[in-house]
This record gives structure tokens, C-alpha cells and sequence, in this order.
């Protein structure tokens, strides 16, 4: 059948079925993410999504290709170390709210500044899911639906994109889980772009925060080229309403690892070069 | 908007806005099956069937011209997703089988009105007799659906409340 | 076992440089085929604090901290008393110093030499430091060549101005000259071959040439220089190492490398291996292979980080969340830090399960002569039996236990690695049978695999058996020693394998023995415990905490004391 484009977002799906709540967002990143893929033609076989722990972490499983479903808060950390051990490789981090900016909100911190070549997508609904509905570091202040806050958490909301910057972060972007197409193409730009690229997904939890339907009305496409420097991208995130999607912020700067920690004798024999360390021991 | 000034790029959006159709209808019907929601579940596997039908219909059609590679993002429709694709979120667990119906409705008259604009507006004469002929069928779809709907009852109010809290995760 | 040896305690405080006089001095010893031991103690301060090199001379390798020290130099004695517990004076001790009217109670009465450091450093040069003229002074009491000295010194000193390097030119030739005869008889030099190395240098070289090529380091003491080492070793054979922001991301970048089939290592101490143990429950589950070296210190929490103790046994041992079998060795001594490391990363390779190496502080920061470390010879990889499906299933269960592991960039294997219980495929399971055989799987590939001889190192005969793991092995072997002087001659079984225990080598070991006590250095007996749980045997406990390192002497007299009794 004639298809309408060469490979098919279908083709990257696993044959695991996605178990998250109908009318949940997350099935929207998974549809941008799996677009995203085909239209790069991404091999399946060199291609790596690292989560943690929470609803958005499930969905590796449900993409075809190779996955590491980790602990909570961490999989920012196993996904820069896979990077660095195998740099030929695609890898995209993802997960949720909680699990990047609250339990994992120092190796959110540290990716940013340390610039390792990958793609982190948070997808952020403002709560806690899958540990039923609590408030989350991005939840509004006064979101009393929770037992655990019952007169709301009382603190202010984390700014992802605001904080990214303020870490280094290169390159920052904002999608919303009603518009797949844009996000897919976000994704596929992240892809392409050489250093950490940050994807701050408003992915709506129609189960604990119904309210979040509201979004579709409020999210509003920037349509400016993203801008080129930090001070200039500083006020529009700390002053915009954090509902401006499209790319932002784009400034490359040095990748981790620099050239001088790649090695400089990469052809040079490793057991020489084992033996000479063993030489620098001889006492005599 | 813009109007498909050549059939090859109207073809393209053809194919992709019911190749889109279908693969959501059958997620949205996985979805929930697994929830346990069969009624539209199964419903909207029928609606899957339905828009492979059509889409088999535009392929074969498309078969003689060499259409446009576009990248999702590069579709030119009137709204952020190709107009019969069912959006995620206005899936429920407990939503009934007439809602499920009304969602379907929408779409359906999303995608007759979006074929009936590039019927009336398309510069290309051809294009608009191709985009005439999949407004009319997919009317028809619409029209079906509405007498379906007038012969089930609106659900209760209430009905999408569930007395348990939700269930921590397996 | 060889019976000559020289202690020598350095100390000194605000920069004196002592550490440095005691490098020096076991280098130069060493090149002339000597064998000794360095070890270090400071004060808090980073900078200017007392500091104390304790150097041991011997004959042999099997290398104790000294009980008491034939010479205690001082350069000053600022703040000696905080080392009071460890530089303990004999009989016949003797003092060199400057100062004596400053000599602390518990070394009065001793023979004390004078030396004036500071006037014959600042007499022979302009640059002149105390430490240069205690390093000739003594390098003289151990009649090693001027030369010597002179060609460590420089090297030290390679980068430093060269006015400082005449300096220390100077004052080992007049400490050199100013040196009064000690009578006594000095261990034989007569090495050859040796190396030269702290265990935790070992223990990087052995993670490397048993094929690690990742690194994520998060700093702490006593384990750094185990991951500076390896920082440029890694780089030398074109690997990487990543600093971390904090343990758990060190942890979790080592299993993202593995996770790409590069052997991965990360090494941490006590409070790092408390941070790290859910990830390593992680590991467990998602059949992650690598490797973490825990350098013990004194516990629990932020402790007596300088200092050496063996009380992380527990948390390596049981420390992980749920059921989660895991492998934990030890090292017995400096060269077996590489070769206990080189051996924990076949089998975690092997085996596709985190290794816990347990060394110590004592180990990892202490300088030694030693023959050069003996390295495993490759494990014969564990091929899992051959799948009956063309499907690959991650999590297969097989006879072994073991299933084969794809790697990002196979062809047709594309899994996704799960924390959660999982089937056979790898998909997310909650159903008891799925639960019962991945936790039989895990099990069943510890448990059924054939760890060979090396899981420890058995000594001696008698009806008593002195039982360790880890640095304690050489303070038993010198306590068996004495006891079989005293005519009670004991066997002592070191466990370099901890977890799965050795229970048949250990049965058969300790076969006949009508007392088994189990010695270890720390203050809830956790080894005794877990043995204790373990095997049908007599046993004892005699756990002794840190700082202070174990003494052969205290264990012989325990030892012997309750035999009598």
C-alpha cells in the first residue's frame, strides 16, 4: 500500500501495549516520538530511550527499539553514561515531572551543564500518577486535590525551561501533548542537534488533573526563531506564562566529553599501553 | 490553509489523514480494551476498519502519481492534527459507547468539512471532483453515525464517576 | 615467614613534609629490592595539619599495620598525642628529635637521639627542609646508597624549582652525614621484580585489565585515587571515566555503559555504597553486569573517613532492597585488590550481575613492595544453552541461569531492560510464576556457577581455625604464627568470595576443627553473624573495631588466652 511517507511511525511501535489511562498525554509523546523516528529513518538497532520511574517512564517498552527502564529520578545518569561508553548510539532520556525535577532534579541539573550529546524529554502533567495524585515540583501552589496537600503544596512551581537555561542547557523546547505533529518535529530537531537537548512536554493527566483539558485553550505556538542567547531566553522564561511551545532556546556550545578526553591514541594497542601502566609500578 | 493547487499534495494529505484515522482508532481502541471499556472498545476497532477502508480506496488512487514525502509537521491542515485523528485526550476509561460515537462524529465531520473545503476552493479542477467524492463519503460515514447515536440513549450524568479511588499501578 | 623488620614512625605538622620523607625512603628501599609497607595518618586539616608516615620493613609481603615502632622520629611534635592509639613505643624505641624537652609521657624515658632539623636544613641550604635531612638521616640508618635517595628525591621533585631541588640536594647529604648508627639488624633486600603500588591503584589496574573501559567517579575518602588512577589508565587504553554530581548518577552512569556491553566500574566507600544500593538492586534485576569497589572506613555515617575498619560487610552482604543476589568479594592484601577486582569483573561479566569488591582503607591507601599482582586467567564465558525460539527473550530461562545478553547495535535483539519483574521477553510482569522463576533464575546463576580455588586462601593445620575476610587475612597469618611459636599451631581460611559464600570449601577447610574463630574488624561481628547463619561449625567471634589496625599481637593473646581458659 502506497504509504504517506517511506517508514512508518506504526513500525516503531513494540508489540507492548501502552497501559496508561485513556486521555492521557503520554500517548501523545509516544506518537511524536515514534513520528519523530521514522521520519529520521532512526536505526531501530542503534537507538536507546532511558526512563526511570513514573507513568511517562513506562514508554520505552512500547517503541521498538532497544530500552532501559530504570530506577526512579536516575535515568538522566544511565542514559549520559550509555552516551559517553557508546557515542554511535541515539539515545533520548525521558520521564515525568517528579522523576526529573524532584527526585532526579540534580542530574536534571547536571546534564544540562554538562552538555552529553542526547535528548531528555520530561513529559509534565503537574503530578504524581502513578503513586496516585500527588503534587509534583510543577504543580500550582494552591492544587488542593490532593490528600497529601490537602490545602495544596504551598510552594512555587519549578520553571523546567527557566531552569534548564540557568544550567546550561543548549537547547530547549516546549511541546504540548495536543499537537503531536509540532512535538514530532521538536523531537526530530533534538535528534539532529549535536549536545543535550531538552524537551519540556505538557502532557496532560486526565485522571488526577482533569483541569488540564483547559491547556488546549492556553498553549500558544511561538513563532519567532528560537533565541540565541541566554539573557534574552532568561526573561522570556521567567516571564511568559510557560505555555509558549515550539523551539526556544538554541546556543551550541562544547559537548561533554571535550576532544581531550577522547582518547588521543585511539588506534594505539590496548595491551601496550596496560603494560606500560603495569611499568610505571616496577619498584625497580 | 492551503489549497492543494496539485492532486499529488492533495492525495498526500489524503492518505495520511486517513492513514492517521486508522492507526488512532486502533489505539484509542486498545487503549480501552485494556480498560476494560469493550463497547467502545470494539467500536472503535469498526471505525479502524472503516478508515483502512477509505484509506485502501486513496491508495489505490494514489497508485498512478507520485506523490509528495511530508513529514508529519508538513501537512497543511486546518488544525494541529490531521482532521479525523481522534484526539488522545478526549479519551475516558468510562466513557460510553455514545460519546465514544460523538468523538467519532466530530471527526468524521472534521474530515467531510476539511474535503469539502478543497472541493470548493482547490485552483486544480481534478482536485476538487477527487476531494468532492471523499466529502460525500465521509458525510456518509457521519450521517450513519448520527442515526446510530439518535437510537441510543444519552448516558447518566454521573456515569463517568468511579466510587474506587483509582488503583496503584501493577 | 621472615622475622626481621623496622618500624619507623615520621611525624611532623604545618607542612613538614613527612609523608613525602616517608615515600621517598620506601622508594628508595624498594629499588634497592627491599620490601615494606607506607602507611599515612593525619590530622583533619587539608593543609598544615600533623601528619605521620608509618613505615614497616620487612621480609616478607604479608604486610600488618606495626604494633610498635623501633623509631619514632619527630620533626616536631605538634599534636602527637592524636596519634598516640597507633605510634606506639617498645622497650627499646628510640626517639629521634629536635626537641626534647617537648617529648610527650607516653615516649618519655626512652633513648633519644638529637638532631637539630631545623639548623642542618637551613645550614645547608637556603631552600633547605627538615624532611630532606630526616630522609638522609634515616636513609642512612637503613644503609641505603646516597644515590638512591638522591634519584627518588629528584624524581619527586621533577617539577618544583631547581633551587628547591638542590635544596633537598643538600640536606639528605648532610642528614646523610649527620646520621648516628642504630644497632639494628634490617630485613633483607632482596626483591626482585617487585612493584610498588597503593591497593587502590591495584584495584584500578585490575579493573582494567580485566576489560573495563567506563568509569563514573564520585569523590570520596578513602576511595578517589582508586578512580584518579583510573582516570588516566582509562584514558591510556581509550576508555572514559565521568565524574558524577553524586553517587547515585556514578552509579547509574555505570549501568548505562554496561547497559551498552562496555565493562563498567565505579568505586565509593561506605556512605557512596549506602547511596548507590537501590541502583544496585536495579542492577540485580535488569541483569546489569559491573563492578563496585567499596573502600571501608570507619562507619556509620561520615565516621573516621581516614581511617580503616570493616564494617561495610552488612551492607554489601544484605544492604539491597527485596531479593537480590549479588556478588561481593574481598581483597586480602594490596596485590589482591587487582587481582580480587580483575576477578570480580569476569564474573560480573559472567554472570551479568553487579560485583561488590570489598577493600579497606588500610588496603587502598597504604603504599607497599610487593611481586607483581597474579591476574585470573579468563573465565571461559558461560554460554547459556541454545534457544528453542528464533525470538530473543532477554530474561530466557535457562539451566544456567544465565541468558545471553544483547547489547544497542545487535541485529533483531531489541529489549528493554526492566527494574520491574518481567517475563522471560523482558515485559513487565506481576504474576507470581514470572516472579518465582526470574528470582530463581538470578539465584540460580550465583549459586550453580563454579567459582573454583580462589575463593579464599587456606593456611596451616591444627583444630583451631582463625577465620577473616578482607585486610584482617595478614594480621591472622601473623597471629598464627606467633601461636604456632607457642606451640599451638592454628589454620586460617581467608574468604576472598563472600556472597554466594563458599559454604563446601569453607566445610571442608574448617573439617575437624574443634574451634573456629572468626576475627574481623569491626564492632557487631558481621561476619561471625553471617556465618554464624551459614555453617554447622564451633564458632567465635573476635570483632575488634577500628581506627586502630588489628593487631596479630592482641588476636594471638585472645586467641591463645581463651584456649587456656
Amino acid at each position: 500500500m502506497n504509504e504517506p511517507i517511506a517508514v512508518s511511525p506504526k513500525s516503531f511501535k513494540s508489540a507492548v501495549k501502552p497501559i496508561w489511562c485513556p486521555g492521557c498525554g503520554h500517548f501523545s509523546v509516544l506518537n511524536a516520538i515514534t513520528k519523530a523516528m521514522a521520519a529520521l529513518a532512526i536505526d531501530k538497532d542503534n537507538s536507546v530511550l532511558v526512563s526511570g520511574i513514573g507513568c511517562s517512564s513506562r514508554l520505552p517498552a512500547y517503541v521498538d527499539a532497544y530500552g532501559f527502564h530504570g530506577v526512579h529520578g536516575r535515568g538522566l545518569a544511565v542514559a549520559q553514561g550509555l552516551k559517553v561508553a557508546r557515542p554511535e548510539l541515539t539515545v533520548i532520556a525521558l520521564g515525568g515531572d517528579g522523576d526529573g525535577f524532584s527526585i532526579g532534579g540534580n542530574h536534571f541539573l547536571h546534564a544540562c551543564r554538562r552538555n552529553v550529546n542526547l535528548v531528555y524529554i520530561a513529559m509534565d502533567n503537574e503530578v504524581y500518577g502513578m503513586t496516585k495524585g500527588q503534587a509534583s515540583p510543577t504543580t500550582p501552589m494552591d492544587w488542593d486535590h490532593s490528600k497529601l496537600t490537602p490545602h495544596g503544596p504551598g510552594v512555587r512551581p519549578f520553571k523546567p525551561a527557566a531552569i534548564a537555561l540557568a544550567a546550561g542547557a543548549p537547547w530547549i523546547a516546549r511541546a504540548y501533548s495536543g499537537n503531536p505533529n509540532q512535538m514530532a518535529k521538536l523531537i526530530a530537531e533534538a535528534i539532529e542537534f549535536e549536545g543535550f537537548s531538552f524537551i519540556h512536554v505538557l502532557s496532560q493527566c486526565i485522571t488526577f488533573c482533569p483541569e488540564q483539558t483547559d491547556w488546549k485553550a492556553i498553549v500558544h505556538e511561538r513563532s519567532e526563531p528560537p533565541l540565541d542567547s541566554a539573557d534574552l531566553a532568561a526573561r522570556l522564561f521567567l516571564a511568559d506564562d510557560g505555555f509558549a511551545t515550539g523551539l526556544l532556546y538554541r546556543e551550541p556550545r562544547a559537548t561533554w566529553p571535550p576532544p581531550l578526553h577522547i582518547h588521543k591514541n585511539k588506534n594505539k594497542n590496548e595491551n601496550e599501553a596496560l603494560a606500560a601502566l603495569a611499568a610505571a609500578f616496577a619498584a625497580q | 490553509m492551503t489549497l492543494h493547487t496539485e492532486l499529488a499534495t492533495f492525495l498526500a494529505h489524503s492518505l495520511a489523514l486517513e492513514s492517521e484515522a486508522r492507526e488512532r482508532y486502533l489505539e484509542l481502541s486498545e487503549s480501552l480494551a485494556a480498560h476494560h471499556n469493550g463497547d467502545a472498545a470494539a467500536f472503535f476497532q469498526r471505525m479502524a476498519c472503516e478508515a483502512g477502508q477509505h484509506l485502501e480506496e486513496v491508495a489505490e488512487l494514489a497508485g498512478d502519481h507520485v506523490l509528495p514525502q511530508l513529514q508529519p509537521w508538513e501537512y497543511a491542515w486546518p488544525d494541529p492534527e490531521a482532521p479525523e485523528s481522534a484526539s488522545y485526550e478526549a479519551l475516558h476509561y468510562r466513557m460510553s459507547l455514545v460519546e465514544a460515537m460523538h468523538l467519532a462524529l466530530h471527526k468524521e465531520q472534521d474530515a467531510a468539512a476539511y474535503y469539502r473545503q478543497v472541493a470548493s476552493d482547490s485552483l486544480c479542477s481534478e482536485t476538487r471532483r477527487v476531494a468532492a467524492g471523499f466529502a460525500a463519503e465521509e458525510e456518509q460515514h457521519a450521517a450513519a453515525l448520527q442515526t446510530m447515536i439518535a437510537q441510543l440513549d444519552e448516558p447518566a450524568e454521573h456515569h463517568r464517576l468511579d466510587e474506587d479511588d483509582p488503583q496503584l499501578p501493577a | 615467614m621472615g622475622d626481621t623488620q623496622l618500624s619507623i614512625a615520621i611525624t611532623g605538622a604545618g607542612g613538614a613534609g613527612v609523608i613525602s620523607c616517608g615515600e621517598l625512603l620506601l622508594k628508595a628501599w624498594a629499588r634497592c629490592g627491599g620490601r615494606g609497607l607506607l602507611r599515612k595518618a593525619f590530622g583533619p586539616q587539608i593543609r598544615g595539619g600533623e601528619a605521620a608516615a608509618l613505615l614497616k620493613f620487612t621480609d616478607h609481603e604479608r604486610y600488618t599495620a606495626a604494633g610498635r615502632y623501633d623509631i619514632i622520629v619527630a620533626l616536631d611534635w605538634v599534636n602527637f598525642d592524636r596519634f598516640q592509639d597507633e605510634i606506639i613505643a617498645g622497650p627499646d624505641t628510640v626517639v629521634i628529635c629536635e626537641d626534647s624537652e617537648r617529648i610527650p609521657a607516653s615516649l618519655r624515658g626512652l633513648p633519644v637521639i638529637h638532631h637539630a632539623f631545623a639548623q642542618l636544613a637551613s645550614s645547608s641550604h637556603p631552600e633547605g627542609r627538615m624532611n630532606m635531612v630526616a630522609a638522609g638521616l634515616l636513609g642512612h640508618l637503613l644503609r641505603l646508597p646516597m644515590s638512591a635517595l638522591l634519584e627518588q628525591a629528584l624524581a619527586k621533585l621533577a617539577n618544583k624549582p631547581e633551587a628547591y631541588r638542590d635544596g633537598a640536594r643538600a640536606c639528605i647529604a648532610s642528614g646523610y652525614a649527620a646520621s648516628k648508627d642504630i644497632d639494628r639488624p634490617l630485613p633483607a633486600r632482596d626483591a626482585s621484580g617487585a612493584w610498588c603500588l597503593t591497593g587502590n591503584q591495584a584495584a584500578g589496574f585490575g579493573a582494567l585489565s580485566a576489560g573495563v573501559r567506563f568509569a563514573a567517579a564520585y569523590p570520596i575518602t578513602p576511595a578517589s585515587d582508586a578512580l584518579e588512577w583510573l582516570a588516566g589508565g582509562l584514558e591510556a587504553v581509550g576508555g572514559h571515566l565521568m565524574q558524577a554530581e553524586d553517587e547515585l548518577a556514578a552509579i547509574n552512569m555505570t549501568i548505562g555503559a554496561a547497559f551498552g556491553g562496555v565493562p563498567a566500574f565505579t568505586a565509593t566507600s561506605g556512605p557512596g555504597l549506602a547511596l548507590m544500593s537501590e541502583s544496585l538492586g536495579l542492577a540485580v534485576a535488569s541483569e546489569t553486569p559491573l563492578t563496585l569497589l567499596n573502600v571501608m572506613r570507619g562507619g556509620p555515617s561520615t565516621g573516621i573517613p581516614t581511617k580503616s575498619e570493616q564494617a561495610d560487610l552488612d551492607i554489601a552482604l544484605h544492604g539491597l532492597h527485596g531479593d537480590a543476589p549479588h556478588l561481593v568479594l574481598a581483597a586480602l592484601d594490596i596485590p589482591d585488590c587487582a587481582s580480587a577486582t580483575a576477578w570480580a569483573v569476569q564474573l560480573a561479566q559472567a554472570l551479568q550481575v553487579p560485583a561488590i569488591v570489598l577493600s579497606d582503607q588500610f588496603l587502598g591507601q597504604s603504599t607497599a613492595v610487593v611481586a607483581p599482582p597474579r591476574l585470573p586467567a579468563a573465565l571461559a564465558a558461560a554460554e547459556p544453552t541454545p534457544s528453542t525460539t528464533d525470538e530473543y527473550l532477554r530474561y530466557r530461562l535457562t539451566a544456567s541461569g544465565v541468558s545471553t545478553l544483547a547489547h544497542p547495535g545487535d541485529a533483531d535483539a531489541r529489549y528493554t531492560a526492566d527494574g520491574l519483574e518481567h517475563n522471560e521477553r523482558g515485559t513487565p510482569s506481576a504474576r507470581a510464576s514470572d516472579h518465582r522463576e526470574q528470582l530463581d533464575k538470578r539465584r540460580r546463576k550465583l549459586e550453580s556457577f563454579d567459582y573454583g580455588p580462589d575463593w579464599g586462601r587456606c593456611v596451616g593445620k591444627g583444630d583451631t581455625a582463625l577465620v577473616s575476610f578482607g585486610s584482617a587475612s595478614a594480621a591472622l597469618d601473623e597471629a598464627a604464627a606467633r601461636l604456632a611459636e607457642q606451640g599451638a599451631p592454628v589454620r586460617t581460611v581467608a574468604l576472598r568470595l563472600l556472597s554466594p559464600l563458599p559454604v563446601s570449601g569453607l566445610e571442608l577447610a574448617l573439617a575437624g576443627c574443634s574451634r573456629v574463630v572468626v576475627v574481623e574488624q569491626n564492632h557487631s561481628a558481621q561476619l561471625y553473624h553471617y556465618l554464624k547463619g551459614r555453617l554447622d561449625l564451633p564458632l567465635e567471634s573476635l570483632a575488634i573495631p577500628g581506627p586502630v589496625p588489628l593487631n596479630p599481637h592482641t588476636i594471638a593473646e585472645a586467641v591463645g588466652a581463651r584456649q587456656d581458659a
